[in-house]
């Protein structure tokens, strides 16, 4: 998961599936796609969302759908 | 010539478009800043350009995007000028390979040179031009370096683009490529290869669009067939993943050919990012900003200049309009006009500009550093709890100061509910018409605790719209899907000359009301004073706008200004929020060194006072902003409810605080 980075360390996505199609659509569009490597950036608090950078560009998402993105830490 | 700007959110289209024809619209460092099609005409070739929102690929999920698709398929477009963002080559690739398949001319502006020189990255732009085949420039769209060799190249007659296939989608997609083509062959100009390509990847537009001129059950056919043969052979999970990785493929050809990447320095946005968005500093830090804003506004700068201002047209400026009336002989009816009329209530509406440019100013600077995105991540928890989501939030930022662009900026969320809801919600921001009242009040009130009681009725704007959000969406507004995600920017730091213009053309716009929309409301409204049944010159109280306030002052009672001032102002303030105050002006009018301040204090009690600010804040959407509701809504049901729900909620509000504050000995 995701989220279960902390912040600072990267992981590659190997598995979003399980994640909503919309949200899946729109991380595609940002280029984050199975494969992709992902560093947390920050983690807000209270369940919020979490702040992500990938090829240079950081990106917002919600902490559910970080829930069901599987990764392997790099 | 027709020249279509297209390109990623916040690539600096917008940028370019205003340099190149010398415009200014709307920019911002967040995506989906512009939400329609803006049409300008070149300064110096002749021909338009067309701005359109930014978007990803041509595949649309919100509305601003499907603004682009449909522009594609239904609007003949001579040329198009693709924007890329240089620091973010790969991605923004992905769009231009789409529309190098649409083969029209396109045409390349390479632009943010200069962020990716910082970030050590070197492109190769004739190599890049060679392997695309079509021109490539490099610009900088912030300061206009490389847009006289843009307007150039864009001079020249269009090229056709050299057709060769970028991308090789393997060969069960190019199979089903030609079965499509045959399938719409003579029935559309458009390239073929792109409808087919767009209409593998769930394009609903393109769907729409094929569904119309071919057999439907055909085409479905075809894309069936195709699913399941890749998914029998590469086990690839959709159609549109595998079409994606195809042209990353492609891409990341090209840019290992193109593009060096020497080491970089850390960006400063990673070290403001780790305080911004800081776990527990964030919310706290937004709401310290917004303090200090509403303290410079209303403290700090903002009133000394105001007063000043004011001093300065009751003063020196009534005494050289009287001395000029009475010199050319006006009648006492056009001094009366002049004098109690347009002095009063326009002048009283100017007198605010300096507060409320300060107020764009901060909102420019909000806007322009990349906070914007920043708070709508902060936010996005409360506003996950009340059925909405993060990106609500910047249509609500842009509503503080005017409801309509706030309006608009709603076509950014994806789920229509949630942008339904941000609509009906948006004109609960307190508006930067509505701040004179509040500076009036709060001067004549409160004088000791001016910004924290306007940053009480703005943050009351706030919670009323969270609170209703959570109603609605539980309620009439039931939505499961819900869907963030948001792109942060870099910062950049704003520079002075494109900050000062942002703020000068919101304020302008409060200005040219002034002069037109408030000055013939003056003219009316003071006329309105001046005659009544008794016939003209008629004591105020017995003219038809008393008699008009009249009707609806006993209602008003209740919540502690039942006068028929208060009402007349009311409802002129339907029309636009400031002709509250300019109404108020015309009515409370005395000669010489006028106090409307002063006076207030005979007509209203402190408690009463709050009361009416609280009603003002919310009660009804203006003019504007319920057309513009209407646009967006394109249902008189929503339109009616919105300004229906308004007037409800205002009264509830109000009578609580004035029947509350009574019962507790406030007066
Ligand atoms: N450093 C730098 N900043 C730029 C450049 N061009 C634009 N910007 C900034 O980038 C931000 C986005 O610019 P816009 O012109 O609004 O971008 P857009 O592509 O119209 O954005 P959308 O309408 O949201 O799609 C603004 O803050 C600009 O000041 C550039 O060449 N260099
Ligand atoms: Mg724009």
């Amino acid at each position: 998961m995701v989220s279960s980075l902390k912040a600072g360390e990267k992981g590659k996505i190997v598995d979003i599936s399980h994640v909503s199609h919309l949200v899946q659509r729109r991380l595609l569009d940002l280029g984050i796609t199975e494969g992709s490597e992902v560093c947390v950036k920050c983690v807000m608090p209270f369940g919020g969302p979490i702040m992500i950078e990938s090829c240079g560009q950081c990106i917002g998402i919600r902490r559910k759908e970080a829930v069901q993105m599987e990764v392997v830490k790099v | 010539m027709e020249i279509a700007l297209i390109g990623n959110p916040n690539t600096g289209k917008t940028s370019l478009f205003n340099n190149l024809t010398g415009s200014y619209e709307y920019v911002g460092n967040w995506s989906g800043v512009t939400v329609e099609k803006k049409v300008g005409v070149f300064k110096r070739t002749n021909g338009y350009l067309i701005d359109l929102p930014g978007v990803y690929t041509l595949n649309p999920l919100s509305k601003d995007e499907g603004v682009v698709t449909s522009f594609f398929l239904h609007e003949p477009v001579d040329r198009l000028l693709n924007i890329l963002d240089a620091s973010q080559l790969e991605r923004n690739l992905h769009l231009t390979l789409q529309l190098l398949e649409f083969e029209k001319p396109v045409l390349i502006g390479l632009n943010m040179m200069d962020v990716a020189n910082k970030r050590g990255i070197q492109l190769n732009v004739s190599q890049l031009a060679e392997i695309l085949g079509v021109p490539v420039v490099p610009v900088v769209a912030r300061n206009g370096k490389g847009c006289d060799k843009l307007e150039e190249v864009i001079a020249t007659q269009p090229i056709q683009p050299k057709k060769k296939n970028l991308v090789h989608y393997g060969k069960e997609v190019e199979a089903a490529i030609t079965a499509l083509s045959k399938e719409i062959e003579g029935k559309t100009e458009h390239s073929h290869r792109f409808l087919a390509i767009q209409y593998f990847e769930g394009n609903e537009y393109v769907r729409n669009y094929l569904h119309q001129i071919a057999d439907s059950v055909t085409l479905r056919a075809i894309v069936t067939n195709l699913e399941s043969e890749l998914q029998r052979r590469y086990d690839c999970k959709s159609l549109t993943n595998f079409i994606h990785l195809k042209r990353k493929e492609t891409i990341e050809k090209i840019a290992a050919e193109v593009a060096v990447k020497t080491n970089a320095v850390t960006p400063l946005s990673e070290k403001i990012d780790r305080i911004v968005t800081n776990k527990f500093l964030g919310i706290p830090i937004f709401l310290l900003l917004m303090y200090l804003m509403f303290m410079l506004t209303f403290d700090w700068v903002g009133t000394p200049l105001s007063d000043a201002l004011d001093a300065f047209f009751t003063g020196p400026l009534s005494d050289w309009v009287e001395k000029l009336l009475t010199a050319i002989h006006a009648s006492g009816f056009i001094h009366a006009l002049i004098t109690e009329g347009l002095i009063a209530g326009v002048g009283g509406v100017l007198v605010f500009v300096p507060q409320i440019f300060i107020l764009f100013f901060f909102i420019s600077l909000l806007e322009d550093s990349g906070y914007m995105a920043r708070v709508a991540l902060v936010m996005d928890r409360i506003m996950e709890s009340v059925g909405l989501n993060g990106k609500a939030f910047i249509p609500m930022i842009i509503g503080f100061g005017c409801n309509v662009p706030g309006i608009m900026a709603a076509r950014t969320i994806e789920t229509p509910k949630e942008r339904l809801l941000t609509i009906l919600l948006t004109p609960l921001m307190s508006c930067s018409a509505r701040l004179p009242i509040y500076a009036l009040f709060v001067g004549a009130f409160f004088a000791g605790h001016r910004a924290l009681i306007v940053l009480s009725l703005y943050v009351l704007g706030i919670v009323v719209a969270l609170i209703l959000a959570k109603i609605f969406s539980s309620t009439i507004l039931k939505s499961e899907t819900s869907l963030f995600v948001i792109e942060l920017p870099p910062y950049r730091l704003p520079q002075f000359q494109s900050l000062w213009r942002s703020t000068w053309d919101k304020g302008k716009g409060f200005i040219r009301k002034a002069g037109t929309f408030i000055f013939a409301g003056s003219v009316f409204i003071w006329l309105l004073s001046y005659v009544g049944p008794g016939g003209l010159n008629v004591d105020m109280d017995h003219s038809f706008l008393a008699a008009i306030g009249g009707v609806l002052a006993p209602i008003l009672a209740p919540i502690g200004f039942g006068t028929w001032q208060a009402a007349a102002s009311l409802i002129t303030g339907f029309l636009a929020k400031e002709a509250i105050i300019s109404t108020m002006n015309i009515i409370y009018f005395v000669p010489n060194d006028a106090n409307l301040q002063g006076l207030l204090a005979d007509y209203y009690t402190p408690l009463a006072a709050y009361s009416f600010m609280v009603f003002i804040l919310l009660y009804i959407p203006c003019l504007a902003t319920t057309a513009t509701i209407y646009k967006e809504t394109g249902s008189k049901k929503w339109t009616v409810f919105s300004i229906g729900y308004a007037l409800v909620i205002a009264y509830v509000l109000s009578l609580l605080i004035y029947q509350g504050g009574k019962l507790f000995g406030l007066v």
